[in-house]
């Protein structure tokens, strides 16, 4: 077992090669016990290499990994019993339903008092217990694939991009399944290429890209520390408010439908747009501050948008 | 090893099964279907009949006398052709393949070979020259003329030898070397086990390792106290337990329909086993070297088929050129059709023994291969 204030995962200099291809590199961060942590980055970055290595299906190539206590090379069988694991793109057996492939799991963990109907309350899948796996929409195969990696009761779940593919409402499904499993005090991994998903369940966000980590902590601490500033936007505004703005110093940016962002350092700056634009008489329907999201922050720390742009499809 | 655990496969395995109707229907329906319709075809095997066509010009008693001899000894069924019928074109527009005109004149002839005078044979009238001529109208092409042909032969051949009034120089004894005699049949339905056998544990070994891989199930399984000793045993068990009840399917029908006199010992076991070991671990093989589920399966039907026909599952492997039953002894299969045929059919251990001797050895080496090949984790 765990000792009080022993991290549930510590990973030092974790290192995975595979022959020239460096996929993690001197990887090192802790988990703590009832936290949920989210990997973010681009498709190939390296987090599933990393989920996996930790939750003992892949051999890293150097590094400690530590879960739970133990060191996952060495101690698979006693630490299986006590994680959860959906991996990315959960498939089960075909011809099987969803109460029985919950019953398998359990079987196969010999936890045979494992509270089936529970598990399928938790994931809202009631109304299709009986259906088999083949006739699940992808959503509804990966809220599954949740209930599936809670059979054993474990102390960590491992989830691979839970919500690749989904539509915004079945991702929200997901959501609220995870947002349930961290008030029961689990311990979550999670791994998303959806900043936006991160940035509203994690304790912590870990930055990763082509194989290191170059961002972590809370979301609002990220954003704070990499994003300092607002974002003006104005929408459908006039050839006037384009002018006054960048006569003004600042550096506006249109888009097709001629709404414009600016980027300002400190919230007087706002103010003194609206003076300068009611002074010029400038037309614009609404105006709106925000501040950046962790999408913003993972642009500024990935490059830009060329590299946002080969976020397609599953890792 | 968890009984649990590989009770909880098993009970996967079964369901999977049942609710596939067409895995359902190759293991149980289609080697059924094959024993019922090959075992009808070959069931009168020894007393064949054959439809023959006569078109009877001279419309005699003495005609229809030869006619009735014919069908005698049930190897003919007759039907008449309309005298004024022009035989070869009737023969061509109905397909015969075999047509028998007996002349007109046919009793004229009879009478004077005979010499008979008012019935009653007669030496002193007797022309031994008289002769009649029956023609045969014939479609060389066709493959069943050749026995109906001699048939014919040998019953025309039979009146001649009758008229002559001498016995037969020439007799024969008949010796089978069998001891009982023994249907086609019962040579035919080791062969349908053993190859349904082969068949499901083949596909069923492509199946849990290439398309479950493929899918990812293998994966989230590695995450799971699941090992993979227990994981193989599950699926080795649950092909032993198909191959029994596809076996045991085979032979109810058969006992049924046939009545076959086959007989049940520790061989037919033995030989399910062994077979399920050599084909599962071929199975694994190739989905190593295929990586694709669907290629694998592809793979899995070009060593199925051929086997199922170049290792006498259907028909005899005498009736094969030599070079094809040299290569019929390099296939495992052969040595499960003939060491099945020998436990279940001669009563012959020796060459039982022999065979699981052979597929024994090789179902070893390729399961430990095929083990061995199969990874369970993901990359190292």
């Amino acid at each position: 077992m765990t000792t009080a204030g022993e991290p549930a995962i510590d990973v030092a200099h974790l290192t995975k090669r595979y022959g020239n291809l460096l996929a993690v590199d001197d990887v090192s961060f802790t988990v703590r016990m009832g936290e949920l942590f989210a990997f973010v980055g681009p498709n190939g970055a390296g987090k599933t290499t990393t989920v996996e290595i930790i939750d003992t299906i892949r051999p890293p190539t150097s590094g400690t990994v530590r879960l739970l206590g133990m060191d996952v090379t060495k101690r698979k069988r006693d630490i299986l019993p006590r994680i959860g694991v959906l991996p990315q793109g959960f498939t089960s057996f075909d011809r099987i339903t969803v109460t029985e492939t919950i019953q398998y799991y359990a079987r196969l963990f010999s936890r045979p008092k494992t509270d089936v109907e529970g598990l399928i309350d938790l994931v809202n899948l009631e109304d299709k217990s009986a259906e088999l796996f083949q006739n699940l929409s992808g959503g509804l195969k990966q809220r599954l694939g949740i209930a599936v990696a809670l059979v054993n009761d474990p102390e960590v779940v491992f989830l691979d991009e839970p919500t690749t593919g989904l539509d915004p409402r079945a991702r929200r499904e997901v959501w609220d399944v995870l947002v349930g499993l961290k008030k029961r005090g689990k311990t979550i991994v999670l791994t998303t290429h959806y900043m936006e998903e991160a940035e509203l369940l994690a304790d912590t966000v870990a930055i990763i890209s082509k194989g290191r980590i170059i961002a972590m902590g809370p979301p609002e601490e990220l954003i704070r520390a990499n994003a300092k500033y607002l974002v003006l936007t104005l929408k459908s505004a006039d050839e006037r408010a384009i002018e006054t703005v960048r006569t003004m110093g600042f550096e506006p940016v249109q888009d097709d439908h001629g709404n414009i962002t600016v980027k300002v350092d400190h919230p007087s700056d706002v103010r003194r747009i609206l003076n300068a634009l009611t002074d010029a008489e400038a037309s614009f329907l609404t105006l709106d501050v925000r501040k950046p999201s962790l999408d913003a922050v993972f642009l500024e720390l990935t490059g830009g948008v060329r590299q946002r742009a080969a976020e397609t499809g599953p890792e | 090893m968890s009984p649990g655990v590989i009770g909880a496969n098993l009970v996967v395995s079964f369901k999977s099964f049942y609710r596939e109707k067409s895995a359902v229907f190759f293991t149980i329906a289609f080697p059924i279907i094959l024993i019922l319709v090959f075992g009808t075809i070959f069931m009168n095997q020894d007393n064949v009949s054959f439809d023959l066509h006569v078109q009877d010009l001279d419309q005699t008693t003495s005609s229809a006398q030869l006619l009735r001899t014919l069908e005698l000894d049930g190897r003919f069924k007759i039907a008449a052709v309309d005298p004024a019928a022009n035989a070869t074109q009737y023969a061509r527009d109905n397909k015969l393949n075999l047509l028998l005109v007996i002349p007109l004149g046919y009793q004229k002839a009879l009478v004077q070979r005979l010499g008979l005078v008012g019935g009653v044979p007669s030496a002193a009238f007797r022309n031994s020259s008289a002769s009649v001529t029956v023609t045969y109208i014939y479609d060389a092409s066709s493959s069943s003329l050749s026995p109906k042909m001699q048939m014919l032969q040998s019953a025309l051949g039979a009146v001649n030898q009758g008229m002559s009034g001498e016995p037969p120089f020439i007799r024969t004894a008949d010796t089978p070397i069998l001891a009982r005699k023994f249907r086609f049949i019962e040579f035919f339905v080791p062969g349908i086990i053993a190859m349904s056998v082969m068949t499901s544990s083949l596909s069923g070994a492509v199946n849990v390792n290439a398309e479950l891989r493929q899918k990812g199930v293998i994966r989230k399984l590695a995450t799971t106290p699941i090992t993979h000793g227990d994981w193989v045993l599950s699926n080795i068990l649950y092909q032993i337990i198909l191959a029994v009840l596809s076996a045991t399917a085979i032979l109810l029908v058969s006992y049924a329909v046939f009545k076959v006199g086959l007989r049940i010992d520790g061989w037919l076991p033995t030989f399910i086993v062994l077979e399920v070991f050599a084909f599962a671990g071929i199975g694994m093989i190739l989905t190593r070297v295929a990586k694709e589920a669907e290629s694998a399966m592809a793979a899995a039907n070009a060593i199925m088929y051929p086997m199922m026909f170049l290792s006498g599952s259907f028909f005899p492997l005498e009736m094969m050129p030599g070079f094809l039953q040299k290569i019929a002894r390099i296939l495992p299969l052969y040595y499960g059709n003939e060491g099945l045929r020998a436990a279940m059919v001669l009563a012959d251990g020796v060459t039982a023994l022999r065979c699981s001797a052979v597929i024994g050895v090789f179902a070893a080496v390729v399961f430990v291969v095929g083990i061995m090949t199969t990874k369970w984790e993901e990359g190292k």
